[in-house]
């Protein structure tokens, strides 16, 4: 439903002085296109040191490892924050990246508890979520200059696995690097102008939730995960 | 609460304030760091003129092709199954939210930090109606828990309160026992909220921007608040002025970037989340029913006028962090929700001069907030234009400062009389004078000869002494 | 070396006021091989009414003003923020056809002093000589508005014998801002301690300025509260010797 846009619109245009316009797109005739020309011209491995270097100003701890070596990673890495509970996303990569093992039988071999997002169980995902010491997900893509993640959310992807948990880990397929997030934005404005529809929340997470509210003091960790890490793996 | 805080008229509050020497050096030190932070931000960038002015010419390009991307956004919201409701006041915008929040039987409202909320008084309609409204910022939640403190910074609205403070809004509110460390008092403060957000039933925020091409609204946070706001509760409401839209992701993407770096020196801030609509067919967590309310409230009435590119702004308090006269006066001493330079400018625009014709003249003019801005609003020239505007259109300023502004203009202008004027000045003020300074002036001179010493006009002029300099042949 | 042709708009404040700046102004330029001309038709600039929101009641200044200097080769002044000024009547004209190009030939060549000694004699080094710790206001107008921000320091580091100490804070404005000063004269008296007590901090000899109003309000706030140093503005500076 949309209510009262004819009234309020047409008095808008009256200020600008004009008729209203509801069919005419508008000409985007920019002078000024500084993205263009910002991190453009960097390799792969230049935007991984970007990254690496932006990791250090978000609290966010950066692995590097390689395919083989990533179950062995993230298992030592979930040892480090504690543990289970863990929540993941319904995700076909993690199979690919060699990981069904870890999941399907490290774990639950070792009593640590994996909550894998399943729609058919409703809303027993987000307390999962809210209980999970460990939030784990793909990049969907990422974002070298901010040291951003973006994650599309889907059935299978819910928000919550990235926000609710008291740590956050996000694995980051080498090829997701993008320079910053003009690349992530292009992606997006194509998916929407080639009438794809869009997820209905992208989130862009960049490290742990902090606050400077008191006294402007940082404090790492308000309503969302108190630590990060992103462990980045050569796909290519 | 509305725009408009406090009871007091602006040069009262200003006194009362000038004497919290907390607040002042809390302002001191944040506007310091605030700063160095922006400024660090925009050199790491490198060029940063380049994005100001792109920053600028979407921004312009948007109001003037406002009700274009509006029809488009609400459209796209249409389609993907959300709800709009184009608010023309405060008053249809907080009735149709009563209505919404009524209508699902909501009972518990989460917040996430939003000026326009603020404008429209949201918090207070919903209250009456026996909700529970609950702010989830940090420093909102602090303000809210101390008997609705107003808010004195955009950005970091809790900024005039010390950590001591804060513990003790705690211990008696929330039954706190720990101590004033700022990362007790935020793990406290999550522990409390996070039980809060699992059993809200409606969540409220703003809009940083909303995206007209996709029917998005974009949300920008460190704390991760807005996120859980519009993840848990069934029901979420996003409330916007009008003006905070781009045509596209990539429009999107530039404002955001100059927002983050300019309000926190932070090159994205730890949650952007772009929401299209209510959660899809099988989606878990997300609200079932979305609403957008777009708020115009007065903004209307300044497109198309000399005042038009205050709507430019992006809400990133960058002016407020340079302006030295908010530095040492505060947010409270504006009485509005709006300080600093940008609710100097602003304020008066929504709420009248009546309330508010103090606000243009608490500004020297110096520019810095013009030279901060990241969508380059030219912030001191529309102070001045205020100031115009309450002289000549409508007749308000004061009839002696008129009667002295009229023989200015006489006088400065005719030579014999500028001439005539300058000459005597120095016999004139020979009573005043003592060791060539006046240091209790008469008339006009009495509000500087309070704080300064004055300089006794010169008893030859420049011009005498360069008359007779010339005769002598100067310096040949 | 043939002599540059300089008109000086000396400003009401320095006219009146500090009429040892003027003289510093003319002696500086002189050494530089400048020919002074100085049209005893000027008057004020206009600025303390425009400044306050009385556009019409000043426009009859700014024309007199447009009027006596439109026929200078260059307009040389001793303030940044009256330079800044003579360049706005373009913008304050904008509408009307007669006025209009008359005020946007005079912005053409209108300089502040430092950034004509710098900028178009092409000098670095005034040979001036002055012993002691000094530091160094930037006045807002010349800075944010003119967009001379280097010249004075330029002119400054060759000055014999003066050691430089940074003034903190020294982007804030000093609370003088015309009627300002005045109007909201409690804040204008904390905005001037701040600068005070900033230039207290760095224990200099001399606070040094490029604008009469802003040295004119440090320099008061300074006696009436007793301070030592020395406001200097940067004319009388380059005239040391």
């Amino acid at each position: 439903m949309i209510h009262h846009r004819d009234s309020f619109l047409t008095n808008v245009a009256r200020q600008l002085g004009r008729s209203r316009n509801t069919n005419v797109k508008p000409e985007r005739n920019w002078q000024f296109r500084p993205q263009d020309k910002t991190l453009t011209d960097k390799t792969p491995n230049e935007l991984l040191a970007v990254l690496r270097d932006q990791c250090q100003l978000i609290h966010t701890e950066l692995i590097e490892t390689t395919g083989e070596k990533l179950a062995g990673v993230l298992e030592s890495t979930v040892n480090l924050y504690g543990g289970g509970p863990i929540s993941i996303w319904q995700d076909a990569r993690f199979e690919e990246f060699g990981l069904g093992g870890l999941i399907n039988s490290t774990w639950p071999e070792q009593k640590v508890e994996v909550n894998e997002w399943n729609a058919a169980r409703g809303r027993k995902n987000i307390a999962d979520a809210e209980r999970a010491n460990i939030g784990i997900t793909f990049s969907d893509m990422t974002l070298a200059e901010s040291g951003t993640v973006v994650l599309f959310s889907s059935s299978g992807k819910g928000r919550s696995v990235s926000l609710l948990p008291r740590s956050y880990i996000a694995i980051i397929p080498k090829s997701t690097i993008v320079p910053r997030m003009t690349q992530a934005a292009q992606e997006i404005s194509r998916r929407v102008q080639a009438g794809e529809t869009i997820p209905s929340c992208i989130n862009f997470v960049t490290g742990p939730s902090n606050s400077a509210d008191i006294e402007m003091n940082l404090v790492v960790g308000v309503h969302g995960p108190v630590k990060a890490a992103y462990i980045v793996v050569e796909d290519r | 609460m509305a725009m408009k805080i406090g009871e007091g008229k602006f040069k009262e509050n200003v006194n009362k304030n000038m004497e919290d020497t907390f607040m002042r050096g809390a302002v001191a030190s944040a506007q310091e760091r605030l700063r160095t932070r922006r400024l660090d931000a925009a050199e790491e960038l490198g060029n940063w003129e380049e994005w100001r002015s792109h920053g600028e010419e979407i921004r312009q390009h948007v109001l003037n092709n406002l009700d274009y991307y509006l029809h488009e956004l609400a459209e796209n919201l249409q389609k993907r199954g959300g709800h709009v409701f184009f608010a023309a006041t405060a008053d249809e915008a907080t009735g149709y939210i009563r209505e919404v929040v009524n209508a699902k039987g909501g009972k518990k409202v989460l917040k996430a930090k939003s000026m326009v909320t603020e404008e429209i008084g949201l918090n207070q309609v919903l209250e009456e109606e026996g909700c529970t409204v609950i702010e989830t910022d940090l420093g909102e939640y602090i303000l809210q828990l101390d008997e609705h403190d107003p808010p004195s910074h955009i950005v970091a609205p809790a900024l005039h309160k010390n950590k001591e403070q804060i513990r003790d809004v705690f211990s008696e509110k929330l039954e706190y026992k720990m101590t004033s460390k700022p990362e007790e008092l935020a793990l406290h403060a999550r522990e409390t909220l996070r039980q809060e957000f699992l059993t809200a039933d409606i969540g409220i925020t703003g809009c940083n921007f909303a995206i007209a091409e996709s029917g998005s609204v974009g949300l920008v946070t460190n704390e991760g608040n807005a996120g859980l706001v519009s993840d848990l509760p069934k029901t979420q409401v996003v409330v916007m002025g009008m003006e905070r839209i781009v045509p596209t992701f990539e429009e999107f993407e530039v404002l955001v970037g100059l927002l983050t770096r300019s309000a926190v020196g932070q090159k994205l801030t730890s949650y952007i989340t772009a929401l299209s609509g209510p959660r899809e067919e099988g989606d878990v967590d997300g609200p079932e029913e979305f609403h957008l309310v777009i708020v115009d409230n007065g903004r209307s009435s300044i497109l198309g006028t000399e005042f038009q590119s205050v709507l430019q702004c992006i809400r990133c308090a960058a002016c407020i962090n340079v302006c030295p006269v908010y530095r040492h006066i505060g947010g409270h001493s504006y009485n509005s929700i709006y300080p600093g330079p940008i609710g100097a400018v602003l304020t008066p625009l929504l709420g009248g001069y009546d309330d508010f014709k103090d606000l243009p003249y608490a500004s020297t003019l110096c520019a810095a907030c013009t030279d901060a801005c990241p969508v380059k609003i030219p912030l001191h020239e529309l102070l001045h234009k205020h100031r115009q505007v309450i002289v000549e259109r409508e007749g308000r300023a004061p009839i002696s400062e008129k009667l002295a502004m009229k023989a200015f203009g006489l006088g400065a202008a005719s030579n014999p009389m500028y001439a005539a004027g300058s000459k005597m000045a120095a016999a004139m003020m020979k009573p005043f004078t003592k060791n060539d300074r006046i240091s209790n002036g008469p008339g006009p001179l009495k509000a500087w000869t309070e704080i300064r010493e004055f300089p006794a006009p010169n008893k030859e002029r420049f011009r005498d002494w360069f008359k007779e300099y010339e005769k002598g042949g100067g310096n040949q | 070396m043939s002599n540059v042709k300089v008109t000086l708009f000396i400003t009401c404040i320095v006219d009146m006021f500090q009429a040892d700046v003027g003289k510093a102004t003319v002696e500086v330029l002189e050494r530089l091989g400048c020919d002074i001309e100085f049209p005893m038709g000027q008057v004020c600039c206009g600025q303390p009414a425009y400044n306050s929101g009385y556009v019409e009641e000043s426009k009859d200044a700014m024309k007199k003003m447009i009027a006596t200097f439109e026929n200078a080769e260059v307009v040389v002044t001793p303030s940044g923020s009256c330079a800044t000024m003579f360049k706005e009547y373009q913008h304050i004209f904008h509408d009307d056809p007669v006025w209009r190009p008359r005020a946007e030939k005079l912005a053409a060549k209108t300089y502040e002093l430092t950034e004509f000694i710098v900028n178009v004699l092409k000098v670095e080094n005034v040979g001036a000589r002055l012993k002691g710790v000094a530091t160094y206001h930037p006045s807002c107008h010349m800075t944010r508005l003119l967009g001379v921000k280097d010249a004075p320091m330029t002119l400054l580091k060759n000055v014999e014998g003066l050691r430089f100490e940074p003034l903190p804070n020294a982007h804030n404005c000093c609370g003088f801002g015309g009627t300002f000063s005045v109007k909201m004269g409690n804040i204008s008296e904390q905005m001037v301690d701040e600068k005070v007590d900033s230039a207290e901090q760095t224990k200099a000899d001399f606070l040094i300025g490029a604008d009469g109003g802003c040295l004119m309000n440090i320099g008061g706030r300074m006696e009436r509260r007793g301070k030592p140093i020395r406001v200097m503005h940067i004319a009388e500076v380059l005239n040391s010797r």
